[in-house]
């Protein structure tokens, strides 16, 4: 058979091109649902991990189904979880300004609200949760995530435990322009309203605090109001 | 038998796809951080070339001569999102997946899979292909777990995330975490290497 027959070419191109979609529409068909469920259990072991039920290992550990066991015990109200990409579209929709869009707050029974932010990091995406006590000023814990930081400078901000834990006790001042700041050496120091960056970790920290000011700032009509009531 | 043996064996050791072929470096810097990761990367990476291999063999009287290169992309690229399609279904290996992020697609990349079927698989019945697909899996894979094995223990003082050094008053050193590192380690496992197989040295 002559196999270098332009019309056999063609023919033979598109033929496994198709196949191949065949099969990858099956298998995508196949596991999206599983995939969907892990997600979903990732997303809600950060949001307890924020409010301080438990480190994340430990979710990890007790498995998918525990989790999302626990989360829907312990919340109050209605369990809706957004996942990084409904993040993703609502920060979009935070930095065009617009008015009245609906955040999602997660209020647990023990009084602790959690809230997320997204923002840029230095190589891409990087989101997480900020747990409030029940005054919604004061920081009860958070957890963050990333897609590509660098590990050990960047990825600091999901691996190390000592970052996360600086967030705890501060608070976040929301009738400030900056509601909440990550800065540079002693900047920080005696602040109730900013951490201490990561050093070596500059563009992550400065995307981190930014993501965190834009959605503070966003969130202030939820929050604030509810504090005044 | 000899035959099968030399293909089996060859990778791993003298033709060894990084070491001295030096394919398939680019995503050894960058996955060997911690040896979990490298570990799933490894065999990833395995499963990949072994399969497209066989597949490439199979239908490689078939192929088009003009567009060889596209088809075994077109195959490539499928085993690489199936390999990936499955890591993130199961519960076991999603926060691995999730740690991986881009490498596990960069895989369709890596020069070794590709090279090995254009200078294997389509030359070859589909049992050998197999074979040295998966061979050269292997053979890539072991340096990319001893290069992880270094990088961890000197950068984090953990193996498999259980603290090692650390636990005995360890500093971390923040560079091994670096990607230079993972070359400077990989240019003393060459070395070894050289040293140990005459026959790789230049005359």
């Amino acid at each position: 058979m002559n196999t270098n027959n332009n019309v056999y070419t063609v023919i033979y191109t598109t033929v496994v091109c198709v196949l191949v979609a065949a099969i990858l529409a099956f298998v995508s068909q196949k596991l999206g649902p599983a995939q969907a469920a892990n997600e979903k259990a990732e997303t809600i072991s950060q949001i307890l991990t924020a409010a301080q039920f438990g480190q994340k290992e430990h979710w990890q550990e007790i498995g998918n189904a525990e989790t999302i066991k626990f989360f829907e015990e312990n919340l109050a109200g209605e369990p809706v979880v957004t996942s990084t990409s409904q993040l993703k579209a609502l920060n979009y929709r935070i930095r065009n300004g617009e008015q009245g869009i609906e955040l999602p707050v997660y209020k647990f029974n023990n009084g602790i609200s959690v809230v997320p932010v997204y923002g840029a990091g230095l190589w891409g995406p990087i989101w997480g949760y900020i747990a409030f006590e029940s005054d919604l000023k004061t920081i009860a814990g958070a957890y963050f995530d990333h897609e590509s930081e660098t590990p050990g400078l960047g990825g600091k901000i999901k691996d190390d435990p000592s970052f996360r834990a600086k967030f705890s006790g501060k608070s976040v001042d929301f009738a400030a322009e900056k509601p909440f700041e990550i800065l540079k050496g002693d900047a920080a120091e005696g602040r109730d309203n900013a951490i201490d960056a990561i050093s070596g970790a500059t563009m992550t920290s400065k995307g981190l605090s930014a993501a965190i000011i834009e959605w503070m700032n966003a969130y202030k009509p939820v929050l604030a109001a509810t504090t005044e009531e | 038998m000899g035959k099968m043996k030399d293909t089996v064996l060859k990778p791993i050791f003298k033709g060894n796809p990084i070491t001295v072929l030096v394919l398939g470096i680019c995503s050894s810097l960058a996955v060997t951080v911690e040896l979990k990761g490298a570990l799933v990367m490894a065999l990833s990476v395995t499963i990949v070339t072994g399969l497209s291999s066989l597949v490439c063999s199979l239908i490689r009287k078939t192929i088009p001569n003009r567009v060889r290169i596209i088809i075994q992309l077109v195959v490539v690229a499928l085993m690489v999102i199936l390999v990936d399609q499955f890591l993130k279904a199961f519960e076991a290996t999603y926060a691995i997946d999730k740690q991986l992020s881009v490498y596990i697609g960069l895989i369709i990349t890596n020069c070794m899979v590709m090279g090995r079927i254009e200078a294997f698989a389509l030359g070859n019945k589909p049992v050998p292909s197999l074979l040295d697909g998966l061979a050269n899996g292997l053979g890539y894979g072991m340096i990319l777990v001893i290069v992880a094995f270094v990088r961890e223990l000197l950068g984090s003082g953990t193996l498999f995330g259980y603290p090692v050094l650390s636990a005995l008053g360890y500093v971390n050193n923040g560079l091994v975490i670096l990607p230079p590192m993972a070359l400077i380690i990989l240019g003393c496992i060459i070395w070894v290497h050289r040293s140990i197989d005459k026959d790789l040295q230049e005359k």
